[in-house]
C-alpha cells in the first residue's frame, strides 16, 4: 500500500500511504533526530514496544510507539510534528518500552525530542502551557496560595523560600523557553 | 579390551563431548583407523539430539537416526568411551598432548549391569529429571534416558539414600547380577600421545542460567508457558506425557498454541546473536503438534523469519499451507494470563498497526542457545580462547579451528547451528584432527 | 563516623497542594534520627512529565540549578518520584554528554552558579529501605488488618538506566517495607502498570481509563488500601475514585496512603497528627483495627 515516488533524486521524496495522506521525507529532520539520539538507527521494527505499551492497548493502536519511531527513521517530520499522527502527547511516560526494547532504542528520549519540536511549532496541549507559564512566572509549577501557606503553618510545617523568579527567568531566556512559551500566549 | 584395528601410528585423538557432533567426529576418525578416546560428562552419550522428538526439515524421528550412531560409537573397536567423565588437565601441544580424565564412579559394575531396570523400579528416591527438563521425576538409580548408551545404570550419589542417610541399599538386594558396588571409587585416567583434540561440548539454553529475560513471559510462574525444549519433551513419545501434549495446569489438550521467537536472542539486554535454529524448530514443533491434533491452531510470533538452508523456506511454506500455522511478524513483550490460566498475548498487527489480544491454551518460548555450562573452565584447561559471547573462538574462514594448534571444534560449542551443519563440521574437524595425527 | 544528613528537595505538588503528606514524611525521618535539611531557593524540579517534554534543555538547566544548591554529605532526597527522576536524570545527561554539561554551565554562569554533576540523589523510600533495621526498632503498632495494594509507580523504577534502584519489572523494596510494618502486601493484576496521571494533561478520558483498570484490579484482589510513593500517583488514585463512580456507576472507596503515612501510623503517631482529615477517602475501619478511634 506504500508507494514512494522520487522527484529528480534530490532531497524530496513523496511517500503515499493509503489513499490520501502524502508525506514528505525530510532528511534534515531525520539527521537531526539521529544526531540527537543515534539509538534510533538500531530499531528493527520488531514491535516489542507497541505490544507492551499500555496506551497502545487502550487506544487499540491509535497511539503506537513503534510507528513514531518508524516515522522518525523515515524522516516524516510533517506526520510527527504537523499532523501528530500518532499523537506523541499520548505517551504516559511509563518507560516500559525503553526497558523492553531488545535493541536499547531510547524511545522516550526520541519522543521528548519530537515533543520539543512540537512545542517550538506551538503545537502542544494547553496543560503544558499552564505549567510552563507558571514555572516561568514564579519558578514553581504550583504557586503557594495564601490558604496553603496558612494550612502549612497549621500543620507545623516550615515556611518555604522558593527560587528568586528573576534567576529562573534568566535561565529560561537563555534556553529560548521564554520565546516559545510566550508565543503560546498570543 | 578388544584388539584394535589401528594404523602403525600410535597417536590417538581425544573427542570431548558425546553429542551428535562429537559422535560424528569420533566415528569419522575411528573409520580412518585412528584410535579415539571420547569423554562425555553425562552418564550416557547422545546429547541434545536425544532429547528431540523429530528433526527438521525432514521431520525424521531424532532417536531413530541417532541410536545406530550411538551403538556404533560404543562398539567401534577404535573408540574408547569414557562416560560420566570429565577432562581435568591437558598438557603438551599439537601432536603430543597428555590428558587427565576423571571417570566418576557410577557405583554400578559396567560389565555386570544389563539395564534390566529392576533397581530403578524399587528405588524409593524421586529425583527431578534433568533429561526431561524437570517435567517428571526419575529415581536415584537411573538411566539418563531410555535408549542411553552405554546401557548401564548410574547411582546419583547426591540423592541416593545410602550416600545421604546411610540407609536403604534396596538396589543391591534386588539386583540379580550383583552389579551394585557402593565401594566403587572415582578413577583417574591418564592418556598420553594424544595427537589432537576435538571440542564438541554443545550448548545450554538461556533458561538454564538466566531467568531474567524470561520473567516477562511468566516462565515458571504460569504453568501453561513452557520453553521449546520442554515442549519437545512433551511432544516426544518417550517424554513425560508419552507424546500426548497436555497443558500442565489442567491436563487439557491445547487447541491454540502460540510460539514466541527470539526469547533472549537478538537482544541487547541478553544475547545479541541470533540463536539460528529457532525459526525452523518452532515450525517443526508446530507441525508435529498438528499431526497429533488436526484441529490445532498455531501462531508463530517472530521478528524476522530466518529460514536460511536447503529446503527451509519451503518447509515454512508447508507449515503455513498444510499445518494451520499462522506466522505473525511481531515480537511479544510479555505474557499475562486469564482466570483459566490461559496465556494472553498482546501484539501489534503490523498489517494495520492495530493492537490485538490473543488468548491461547499454551505458549512456547523459543529460548536462546548459550555456551555450555563449564565452558570457562574448559577453555582454561585446554588453553583455548573464547569469543565475546563466551563460545569457543574460531576464525571466520576456518570454522573448526580454535586458537590453539591441534585443538579443533565443531557444533554449537562455537556458535548456534542446526544438526546437519554440526555433523558436517564434525567431519571437517575430524579430517583436520587426522591431518595432525598423521604428521601433517 | 559522620552522621549522614540529606538535603530535602520538596518539589511542588507535596508542599503546595498536599502538605499533609509532608507532615508524615518529616515525622518518620525525625523518628528514625535521619537529619533532613531544608534548602532555600529551589525551583520546580522541573516536572519530567511536563517541562521536560516541551523543552529538554530548560529542564536540564533548571534541574542543574537545583542540584547546584545541594551540599550535604548524604546528597539530596525527595518525597516525590518525579523530582527524583528529574534530579537523577539531569545527573545522567550531563555526565553522559560533555556538550550538554558545558551548555548548562554556560547558562548557570549567568546567574553565578555552576554544577559538576556530582550530587547523589535518592528517593525517600530508598533511604527508608536502607534503614529497615532502624524502622523495625521503632514500630509500636504493627499494621494488622492492612491489606495493601502496593503501587510502585513508573518513575520510582524506570528508566532503570539512571534510576538505578530496584528491579524495573519485579521490584521488591516497597513490598519489604510494607511487610516490615506488619501489613500484608496483596498481589494484584496490573500491579506494575502506570496509573495514567501524566495523561491527564493531554487526554483526560484515557487517563481515567487507566486508573479505572488499576482500581478494578485492586478492588478484585481483596486489598483494603493502596500505598504510593509519588504525589502524582497519589492524586490520580485519591481524586478520581469519586469521578469514576459518577461516570460508571462503580463503587470505589479504597483509601490511599502515602508510604510515610503507613510508617508513621506504625510508629504510633495518631491519625489526627498526620492530617488524615485532608484525605478524601477516610481509612476509618483500618484505624480502628490498630486501636485508633477516629
Amino acid at each position: 500500500m506504500t508507494e514512494v515516488l522520487c522527484e529528480n533524486f534530490s532531497n524530496k521524496i513523496i511517500k503515499k500511504i493509503g489513499n490520501d495522506t502524502m508525506s514528505v521525507i525530510n532528511f534534515e529532520f531525520r539527521n537531526e533526530v539521529l544526531k540527537h539520539n543515534a539509538s534510533l538507527s538500531y530499531c528493527y521494527q520488531c514491535s516489542t514496544c507497541s505490544g507492551g505499551c499500555p496506551v497502545a492497548l487502550l487506544t487499540e493502536g491509535k497511539y503506537n510507539p513503534r510507528k513514531i519511531i518508524e516515522e522518525a527513521i523515515l524522516g516524516l517530520r510533517d506526520k510527527l510534528v504537523e499532523s501528530q499522527d500518532p499523537n506523541p502527547w499520548l505517551c504516559s511516560t511509563c518507560q516500559k518500552c525503553v526497558e523492553l526494547c531488545p535493541q536499547k532504542v531510547e524511545l522516550t528520549e526520541i519522543f521528548t525530542l519530537i515533543k520539543n519540536l512540537c512545542f517550538e511549532e506551538d503545537k502542544y496541549p494547553e496543560a503544558f502551557y499552564s505549567q510552563g507559564k507558571a514555572v516561568f512566572d514564579t519558578g514553581v509549577a504550583i504557586p503557594y496560595s495564601n490558604s496553603i501557606i496558612a494550612r502549612r503553618k497549621k500543620l507545623g510545617l516550615p515556611e518555604i523560600k522558593i527560587a528568586p523568579a528573576e534567576e529562573i527567568k534568566i535561565l529560561m531566556k537563555e534556553t529560548n523557553f521564554e520565546k516559545n512559551i510566550l508565543r503560546g500566549n498570543e | 579390551m578388544s584388539e584394535r584395528n589401528l594404523e602403525k601410528n600410535s597417536k590417538s585423538a581425544l573427542v570431548i563431548g558425546g553429542g551428535i557432533a562429537g559422535i560424528q567426529a569420533a566415528l569419522d576418525l575411528a573409520d580412518m583407523g585412528i584410535h579415539v578416546d571420547m569423554v562425555e560428562k553425562n552418564p550416557n552419550i547422545g546429547g541434545r539430539m536425544a532429547q528431540l522428538d523429530k528433526t527438521f526439515p525432514t521431520n525424521d524421528c531424532s532417536i531413530c537416526i541417532l541410536a545406530p550412531k550411538l551403538s556404533e560409537c560404543y562398539r567401534h573397536p577404535n573408540i574408547t568411551l569414557y562416560s560420566y567423565s570429565e577432562v581435568q588437565k591437558v598438557e603438551g601441544e599439537r601432536g603430543n598432548f597428555s590428558v587427565d580424565i576423571l571417570k566418576r564412579a557410577r557405583y554400578v559394575k559396567e560389565d555386570e549391569c544389563i539395564n534390566c531396570g529392576v533397581c530403578a523400579e524399587k528405588c524409593p528416591m524421586r529425583v527431578i529429571d534433568e533429561f526431561d527438563r524437570q517435567l517428571r521425576k526419575r529415581r536415584a538409580i537411573y538411566m539418563y534416558y531410555l535408549q542411553g548408551v552405554p546401557a548401564i545404570m548410574t547411582i546419583d550419589k547426591d540423592k541416593c539414600l545410602w550416600f545421604t542417610k546411610n540407609a536403604c541399599r534396596i538396589c543391591e538386594k534386588v539386583c540379580e547380577r550383583e552389579a551394585i558396588d557402593f565401594e566403587q571409587q572415582d578413577q583417574h585416567i591418564k592418556l598420553n600421545n594424544v595427537g589432537s583434540i576435538i571440542v564438541a561440548t554443545g550448548y545450554n539454553l538461556i533458561e538454564d542460567i538466566d531467568n531474567e529475560v524470561l520473567r516477562n513471559y511468566g516462565y515458571q510462574k504460569y504453568r501453561n508457558v513452557v520453553t521449546a525444549l520442554e515442549f519437545e519433551r512433551l511432544l516426544s513419545a518417550s517424554g513425560p506425557q508419552d507424546g500426548h501434549v497436555k497443558r500442565l495446569s489442567d491436563g487439557e489438550k491445547p487447541k491454540k498454541i502460540a510460539y514466541l521467537q527470539c526469547i533472549g536472542s537478538r537482544n541487547d539486554r541478553s544475547r545479541q546473536y541470533c540463536s539460528s535454529i529457532c525459526c525452523m524448530y518452532t515450525t517443526k514443533e508446530a507441525m508435529i503438534a498438528y499431526e497429533h491434533n488436526n484441529e490445532l491452531e498455531s501462531y508463530v510470533f517472530y521478528i524476522d523469519m530466518r529460514a536460511g538452508g536447503k529446503g527451509f523456506q519451503s518447509f515454512i511454506k508447508r507449515g503455513e499451507n498444510d499445518y494451520n500455522i499462522k506466522y505473525i511478524k511481531s515480537k511479544i513483550a510479555q505474557i499475562t494470563i486469564d482466570n483459566k490460566e490461559n496465556p494472553i498475548i498482546v501484539y501489534e498487527d503490523l498489517d494495520n498497526g492495530e493492537i490485538k489480544e490473543l488468548t491461547v491454551d499454551l505458549a512456547v518460548l523459543a529460548t536462546c542457545i548459550i555456551p555450555p555450562e563449564g565452558i570457562e573452565k574448559m577453555s582454561e584447561v585446554l588453553g583455548i580462547e573464547l569469543n565475546e559471547y563466551r563460545f569457543v573462538k574460531t576464525p571466520p574462514f576456518d570454522s573448526v579451528k580454535t586458537s590453539k594448534g591441534g585443538i579443533f571444534t565443531c557444533g554449537c560449542v562455537h556458535e548456534p547451528m542446526d544438526i546437519p551443519r554440526s555433523v558436517s563440521e564434525a567431519s571437517g574437524a575430524a579430517a583436520r584432527a587426522a591431518e595432525v595425527i598423521r604428521g601433517g | 563516623m559522620n552522621k549522614v544528613a540529606y538535603d530535602l528537595f520538596l518539589g511542588c505538588v507535596i508542599p503546595a497542594r498536599l502538605p499533609y503528606l509532608e507532615v508524615s514524611s518529616r515525622k518518620v525521618f525525625e523518628k528514625l534520627g535521619i537529619e533532613l535539611r531544608d534548602v532555600d531557593g529551589f525551583s520546580c524540579c522541573p516536572d519530567p512529565t511536563g517541562i521536560e517534554l516541551i523543552d529538554h534543555e530548560t529542564w536540564l538547566a533548571l534541574g542543574a540549578r537545583n542540584l547546584s544548591l545541594c551540599n550535604n554529605n548524604g546528597g539530596v532526597i525527595s518525597f516525590c518520584s518525579g523530582c527524583v527522576e528529574t534530579l537523577k536524570g539531569v545527573n545522567y545527561f550531563i555526565n553522559k554528554d560533555i556538550d550538554a554539561k558545558q551548555k548548562v554551565n554556560k547558562y548557570l554562569k549567568k546567574i553565578g552558579k555552576t554544577y559538576e554533576g556530582k550530587t547523589e540523589v535518592k528517593h525517600f523510600a530508598q533511604v527508608l529501605y536502607e534503614n529497615l533495621e532502624k524502622v523495625k526498632e521503632k514500630i509500636e503498632k504493627p499494621l494488622e488488618g492492612f491489606k495493601v495494594a502496593i503501587h510502585y509507580g513508573c518513575h520510582y523504577l524506570r528508566p532503570s538506566e539512571f534510576i538505578k534502584w530496584d528491579d524495573p519489572f519485579e521490584p521488591v523494596t516497597l513490598d519489604e517495607i510494607v511487610k516490615t510494618l506488619g501489613a500484608e502486601s496483596i498481589e494484584y493484576e496490573l500491579k506494575m502498570e502506570c496509573c495514567g496521571n501524566p495523561l491527564d494533561k493531554s487526554d483526560k478520558d484515557l487517563s481515567l481509563q487507566m486508573i479505572d483498570n488499576k482500581l478494578k484490579a485492586i478492588h478484585e484482589s481483596g486489598a483494603n488500601c493502596i500505598v504510593v510513593v509519588c504525589p502524582a500517583c497519589y492524586q490520580q488514585f485519591e481524586f478520581n475514585q469519586r469521578e469514576l463512580n459518577k461516570r460508571n456507576n462503580s463503587e470505589y472507596n479504597i483509601p490511599i496512603f502515602y508510604l510515610s503515612e503507613l510508617m508513621a501510623l506504625s510508629f504510633g503517631f495518631k491519625p489526627e497528627e498526620l492530617g488524615f482529615n485532608f484525605h478524601r477517602i477516610k481509612p476509618k475501619g483500618l484505624f480502628e483495627g490498630i486501636g485508633f478511634n477516629v
